[in-house]
């Protein structure tokens, strides 16, 4: 139990690690196209691309770089975040009403302050949303980079398979569900605690 | 204040402000009035270079606003919009103190200020300093928009049709508050609208707009009184006749009042106004001279039946002089809660009544028309 245990562990910081540089690298790419609109075509047509390419191909093209093991899953899992992060940064920053930047530019606030003051906080639900997305299809997706030779829950499934061993499939199965639907949950609490009061009351009028 | 000289703003050839000369005085209520397109938004934007002229100076306490930083020039102007744009993320307390914040005030100065100017309009601090905008409605959301444009005390408010979203009766509430509010603190407020009614109400002064110039510039009165042209005198359409701010007394009042001599008994008052139809009679004297006024409520007593009118009468009822507005008349019957104001001559001759429903039905003919009055 503990040994499956520690390979979930193991499993979900693959995850996170690839949706966490996808963060660290899409918000502010979602600012910068948000910024310079004229870059929000290719870059977006550009990880739209990327993110058609099937999981297998890109662990395969991604091994030609980094060889077998954990760096080759987590820069694909990387790569699959980059749309949801990037999309839902720039969706939500520019979802926010045009009124709201004309009050907010017209009492004097510098760009930076109306990006961090009011564009990012209404913007938050929804790159929530992405990062939500990105994390639950990518503990999904990390279950075969077994195949390149990284950790996981991958791992006892395709043994499993091989062996034609249906408890060992379960016991890699099971706890990668389950690792999801906790992940999902959580965030969905972790959600409703970073975002603004103001944008969870239902309007009254 | 805030001067314009030969300010033109352009997008290629269209020109949308045309060599636009105006100088708005200090603690003035001017309105920039006008139908859509004819510039007045982009002449209130340029004032804090929400919009850059394409030529020309704008001053404001002589300073060339081309030669300020944007941001110093913004935020010491209050801005409110027609759309409210309260941030949705942050409390009303945040809301409001959005610019001394900005201004780097210390925190307790602004938590007072904040307090300080929610009671201005009748709202609780502790009831909504921490509530959020989309908790408040519509008016409360405008009235948190003004307070936001004063927190910082700026002696200038730019306003972009700030009413204009709201249903009649907060429009009308919002409007009496801001009057109140301007007598109270004196700001020199530009405020665009294209509501004539709103105009009338709230400016000083008003400015007229049409395909990027200023047709007409002058007090609310003045330009009731002499219209420059045929556009102003449409533009300014059912205010033009029957104003009354411009009419005297006599017009709205009836000719026709119930009248006694000052020897007839209860009784036969009684009768007269059964017969007439009212409840009321004035007592003259000689044909002419008021004495006073009867009421039906003081024959209600046996007693009183038997006495003459002029013992009845009473004497201290407020008159108002022929030759004073209407207005003096409709201020004196809903301030001291009348139901009939006679109308006298220098010598206390009766000339006429003015009753609620006279003055109801005056009011009526100066916002439908005369003609759909019988």
């Amino acid at each position: 139990m503990s040994a499956v245990f520690s390979i979930a562990l193991e499993h979900l910081w693959l995850s996170v690690a690839g949706v966490f540089l996808a963060c660290v690298i899409g918000v502010p790419m979602g600012i910068v196209i948000l910024k310079i609109r004229v870059l929000a075509g290719p870059v977006m047509g550009v990880i739209d691309i990327l993110q058609t390419i099937p999981s297998l191909a890109m662990l395969a093209l991604v091994m030609f770089f980094f060889g077998l093991g954990n760096m080759s899953l987590i820069t694909a899992l990387f790569i699959y975040a980059l749309l949801p992060v990037v999309r839902n940064t720039f969706i939500g920053l520019t979802g926010v009403k045009s009124e709201l930047l004309e009050a907010g530019k017209g009492m004097g606030m510098t760009g930076w302050q109306l990006l961090w003051q009011v564009q990012l906080p209404i913007a938050l639900p929804v790159i929530l949303a992405g990062f939500r997305v990105a994390v639950v299809t990518s503990i999904g997706i990390a279950t075969i980079g077994t195949l390149i030779g990284a950790g996981g829950l991958g791992e006892p499934i395709w043994r499993g398979i091989q062996l034609v061993n249906t408890p060992m499939i379960l016991s890699g199965a099971v706890p990668a569900a389950l690792l999801a639907i906790i992940a999902d949950y959580s965030l969905g609490l972790l959600e409703k605690s970073v975002v603004s009061r103001g944008l969870q009351v239902k309007n009254t009028n | 204040m805030i001067r314009f000289e030969g300010v033109l703003k352009a997008y290629g050839s269209l020109e949308v402000v045309k060599k636009l000369d105006l100088h708005v005085l200090e603690g003035e209520f001017l309105v920039l009035i006008g139908p859509s397109g004819c510039g007045k938004t982009t002449t209130l934007k340029m004032i804090n270079r929400l919009i850059e002229p394409t030529s020309g100076k704008i001053l404001v306490n002589g300073q060339n606003i081309m030669e300020m930083n944007p941001v110093t020039l913004r935020r010491k102007i209050g801005y409110v919009i027609q759309q409210i744009g309260l941030f949705p993320n942050m409390t009303i307390m945040d809301n409001v103190d959005l610019v001394p914040r900005l201004l780097g005030w210390d925190r307790e100065k602004r938590i007072n200020r904040v307090y300080e100017l929610l009671e201005l309009v009748g709202m609780d601090p502790e009831v909504y300093a921490n509530r959020y905008p989309n908790e408040l409605s519509g008016g409360q959301q405008q009235r948190i928009g003004v307070l936001r444009a004063l927190a910082a005390g700026p002696s200038i408010i730019l306003m972009d049709e700030p009413f204009g979203a709201l249903d009649p009766i907060t429009r009308e509430n919002l409007q009496d508050e801001l009057k109140n509010l301007q007598s109270k603190l004196n700001k020199t407020i530009v405020f665009v609208t294209h509501d004539m009614d709103e105009a009338m109400k709230l400016a000083d002064r008003i400015a007229i707009m049409k395909d990027g110039e200023i047709i007409q510039l002058g007090s609310p009165e003045s330009i009731l009184r002499n219209p420059s042209d045929d556009f102003v005198l449409e533009f300014i359409g059912k205010h033009r006749v029957n104003s009354c701010e411009l009419e005297k007394v006599e017009s709205i009042m009836k000719t026709n009042p119930v009248t006694t001599d000052p020897d007839r008994k209860g009784t036969e008052m009684l009768a007269l106004m059964k017969r007439k139809g009212v409840n009321t009679v004035l007592v003259v004297k000689n044909d002419k001279q008021l004495i006073g006024v009867v009421t039906i409520e003081k024959l209600d007593n046996k007693q009183n039946l038997t006495y003459k009118a002029e013992y009845l009468a009473d004497t201290g009822l407020p008159v108002i002089t022929a030759g004073s507005p209407a207005r003096e008349a409709f201020d004196l019957l809903v301030s001291q809660k009348l139901e009939y104001l006679p109308v006298v001559d220098q010598n206390r001759g009766l000339l006429g009544l003015v009753t609620r429903t006279s003055m109801v039905n005056a009011l009526a003919s100066v916002v439908w028309g005369e003609e759909e009055l019988s």
